[in-house]
């Protein structure tokens, strides 16, 4: 199985997935918009993280308001 | 025009009325905002119902507060009691006017100052160059056929045009700081967390700044000191005590350890934007050079991140109303509600590491210097342009400074170049360069910005009118 990434057969699968009507006059600007995600995504792949490597946002079960 | 600190001096000890400058500021932005393009809404009773209530508290011998009777304007993304919010669309003009103005502007009522306006910004803050489809682009007031940058694009030609000496604008990737730079005045980015958001519109939560724009270091001071504070209703507020800055601006550098970037940063531009941060090293008496690590993967996230909230956002109105949107940021929002979810936690966690990695380097030195933008202002609609031997497209470029910085909330500062010309600047453009410091350590860009200031390396040129 090819695992090149399809930028315009991806966006019309994800964009079905989340109930977005994707216009077929805007499918080549997010075809293109996707395809730099691509290259930038493959830039963090190169990163190196471990199990313990959280993710950047931490949820706050509640805070002190100020005095 | 004279500046916030003047005109509040003046306001103050009665040789001027809040109403006398406020209908000065009128005329002027009614006689030249034509050139610039940076105003959509000019709040006329507003702004004379502000000066008068700053007059009569003078009259009762009541304070009329550090601002008072500075003319000031924002960022259409602030809501303005009474105004619809647009945040640079025409989606958001069917919306009620806002209720209430946004914490910052509240606090800016409270110093004394009078609202103006509304300025132009890209549509949703999604751009570093104001060219708005719906409302016309912000023009360069250094030269008209330029880009202001953006997206608080109208804020930073308004300031630099000195139709007012302050305006507020927001960055999430590098929006006060760009159009600082491409119009040659000073804009603050403070810390992630410091100044509440509470009634902006925001575009991307996780990376979303507030600050203030000024054409010199002292009003900048001013305006910060205000717009401090607590507010329960932003849920990234880091609830600080207020520490102004006002009173460090003298305070020189001695015992600053200051560098320029390496890597990343002393690449991807042309040569004017290194020769400005030669120029401010030169000033500084810096020859150190340091790496901030994995700047390029930070820049990444970012870029990420933002496109997966920003089309999360929108998604209601990309769903139904898709040709609504600015052509210029349709397409990035539909692929950004596309996204696939490791993408989005993969630059989530790689943000975290990029982060501890660069707060080590502050174990070494506390100021960090860098271009703030790649080059001077492009000419409107230009699409590409000559980057280290490679055409690249010429708007998201112009972030490539700014976008490492914010992505992990750092405090920045872009100063001006004080002659552009003497550096080698072409056509004689304004340029700034971006100053970095630790994490809640604002007062150090202060320090460092007033150093240079007095020495004349920054400064705001002064535009041909």
């Amino acid at each position: 199985m090819s695992t090149e990434f399809s930028a315009e057969a991806y966006a019309k699968a994800a964009a079905a997935a989340i109930r977005l009507p994707l216009d077929a006059r805007h499918l080549p600007g997010v075809a293109t918009n996707l395809a730099l995600a691509a290259r930038m995504a493959a830039v963090i792949e190169g990163m190196p993280l471990g199990p313990a490597d959280e993710a950047a946002p931490v949820f706050v079960a509640g805070r002190e308001p100020p005095r | 025009m004279i500046g916030a600190a003047g005109t509040a001096a003046a306001v103050r000890t009665g040789r001027l009325t809040a109403a006398a400058a406020t209908e000065q500021a009128l005329a002027d932005i009614a006689a030249r905002d034509g050139r610039t393009n940076a105003f959509t809404a000019v709040t006329h009773e507003r702004a004379r119902a502000e000066a008068a209530a700053v007059d009569a508290a003078i009259a009762a011998g009541r304070d009329p507060g550090p601002l008072a009777g500075v003319p000031y304007a924002v960022k259409n993304l602030y809501d303005l009691a009474g105004l619809t919010t647009l945040a640079g669309s025409i989606i958001e003009r069917d919306r009620p006017p806002a209720t209430r103005d946004a914490f910052l502007v509240r606090r800016l009522h409270a110093a004394g100052a009078v609202c103006l306006g509304a300025l132009n910004m890209d549509e949703y803050a999604y751009g570093f160059t104001t060219e708005n489809h719906h409302y016309g682009p912000a023009r360069n007031p250094h030269d008209p056929a330029r880009m202001a940058g953006g997206s608080s694009g109208g804020s930073a030609a308004a300031v630099a045009a000195g139709l007012v000496p302050l305006a507020l604008g927001s960055d999430t990737n590098g929006s006060i700081r760009v159009p600082a730079s491409l119009c040659g005045i000073f804009g603050l980015k403070p810390t992630y967390g410091r100044l509440s958001r509470g009634g902006s519109y925001l575009f991307a939560a996780s990376f979303d700044h507030l600050g203030p724009f000024a054409r010199d270091v002292a009003d900048l001071a001013l305006a910060y000191d205000a717009l401090q504070g607590a507010d329960t209703e932003d849920p990234a507020q880091q609830w600080r005590a207020v520490e102004p800055v006002s009173g460090v601006l003298d305070a020189g550098i001695a015992g600053l350890r200051i560098a320029v970037a390496d890597g990343h940063f002393a690449r991807n531009g042309h040569a004017e934007a290194f020769a400005a941060v030669e120029a401010v090293a030169r000033g500084l008496g810096t020859t150190a050079r340091i790496e901030i690590p994995e700047a390029a993967r930070g820049r990444a996230a970012a870029f990420l991140i933002t496109m997966a909230e920003g089309g999360n956002l929108h998604l209601p109105d990309l769903r139904t109303r898709p040709d609504d949107f600015d052509p210029m940021t349709r397409d990035r929002f539909l692929a950004g509600a596309l996204l696939p979810a490791h993408w989005l936690q993969q630059a989530q966690r790689v943000r975290a590491a990029y982060r501890a990695a660069v707060l080590k380097v502050f174990d070494e030195v506390d100021v960090i210097l860098t271009p703030a933008t790649p080059y001077v202002a492009p000419p409107i609609g230009q699409d590409m342009i000559e980057v280290d031997g490679e055409r690249i497209p010429v708007r998201p470029n112009l972030g490539i400074y700014t976008q490492p910085i914010s992505c992990i909330g750092l405090p920045a500062m872009a100063v001006p170049i004080a002659d552009p010309a003497g550096i080698g600047v072409p056509h004689c453009l304004p340029i700034g360069v971006q100053v970095i410091a630790a994490p809640w350590r604002e007062d150090v860009l202060f320090r460092v910005a007033g150093a240079l200031e007095r020495a004349g390396i920054v400064a705001a040129p002064t535009p041909a009118r």
